[in-house]
């Protein structure tokens, strides 16, 4: 009974599974060396769409001014970069839904755009519109 | 049947029988998450000094990446591209993965023409804020 019991297991049921096993453990090599854990972290900038309005006929709208050797301008003032966050948020206190946009002129860095945008967020605008150049 | 197996490794293989099932599912699982979690991004390969800023958060699903250096050239998977190529290997990206999301890696220095230049090259492809990637200054 046990010997023809055995006999049958043999017959169907024991598969070489060692060639499978083979694939499937080079895939899971393959996938491991190719799965790269990489998280990019930043800032998020809305580029809005160049058919509405701009933004500086809305009245309810902060805007700083980035130019082109990297002065901050705000309101017809020149301002210090630590200074932003705190005028933005004073800004944002009176109305917390306006929109926020900065506007860089050819030749301003990256780096200050970073710092503008990073402020602003700081300061809790909800997104930082950063529309296209105007070409000279 | 459980009679007859757990008989058949008593007096037979006492040796080499190993049960191989439960290494298997271990290795199944193992492989299905890599599989899916496996989001082959294309790397700049540009080295790139980061602006700082407190307020950085993760960029969700952001995979397709671009470097723009302190020169305004525009790096794509290791290779500088001109800027009229961005937009053909942007829109094969987002083919090939169309939920991913665009990050672009901009140098303190990069002057923010080169950068606006990009983000209107591949504005019509994004569903999403464009992600600025920053270091955290925290």
């Amino acid at each position: 009974m046990r010997k023809r019991n055995r006999q049958a297991d043999a017959d169907e049921a024991e598969i070489d599974l060692t060639p499978m096993l083979d694939v499937v453990f080079i895939m899971l090599i393959f996938f491991i060396v190719v799965a790269s854990f990489l998280k990019e972290a930043g800032i998020e900038m809305n580029r809005p769409d160049s058919n509405q309005n701009p933004p500086e006929t809305d009245a309810t709208s902060i805007v700083v001014t980035i130019t082109g050797d990297n002065q901050i301008w705000m309101e017809n003032r020149r301002i210090d970069i630590r200074a932003v966050r705190a005028n933005i948020a004073r800004l944002l206190a009176s109305d917390p839904d306006q929109s926020f946009t900065v506007k860089t002129e050819s030749g301003a860095s990256a780096g200050a755009l970073v710092e503008v945008g990073d402020a602003a967020r700081e300061a809790g605008v909800k997104q930082v519109n950063w529309p296209a150049e105007e070409k000279k | 049947m459980a009679s007859g197996r757990s008989g058949g490794a008593q007096d037979g293989g006492g040796e080499g029988e190993i049960d191989l099932t439960p290494m298997l599912d271990v290795v199944f699982i193992m492989l299905i998450f890599f599989i899916v979690t496996s989001s082959f991004v294309k790397e700049p390969g540009v080295e790139i000094l980061k602006a700082e800023a407190v307020t950085t958060s993760a960029c969700d699903r952001g995979t397709i990446i671009f470097a723009v250096n302190a020169t305004g050239d525009v790096y794509y998977d290791k290779k500088q591209i001109p800027i009229d190529r961005a937009y053909r290997l942007a829109e094969a990206a987002k083919k090939e993965a169309p939920k991913a999301n665009f990050v672009i890696q901009a140098d303190v220095d990069t002057p923010t023409s080169a950068l606006s230049d990009l983000l209107g090259v591949i504005k019509p492809l994004m569903d999403a804020p464009l992600c600025v990637s920053t270091d955290d200054a925290g």
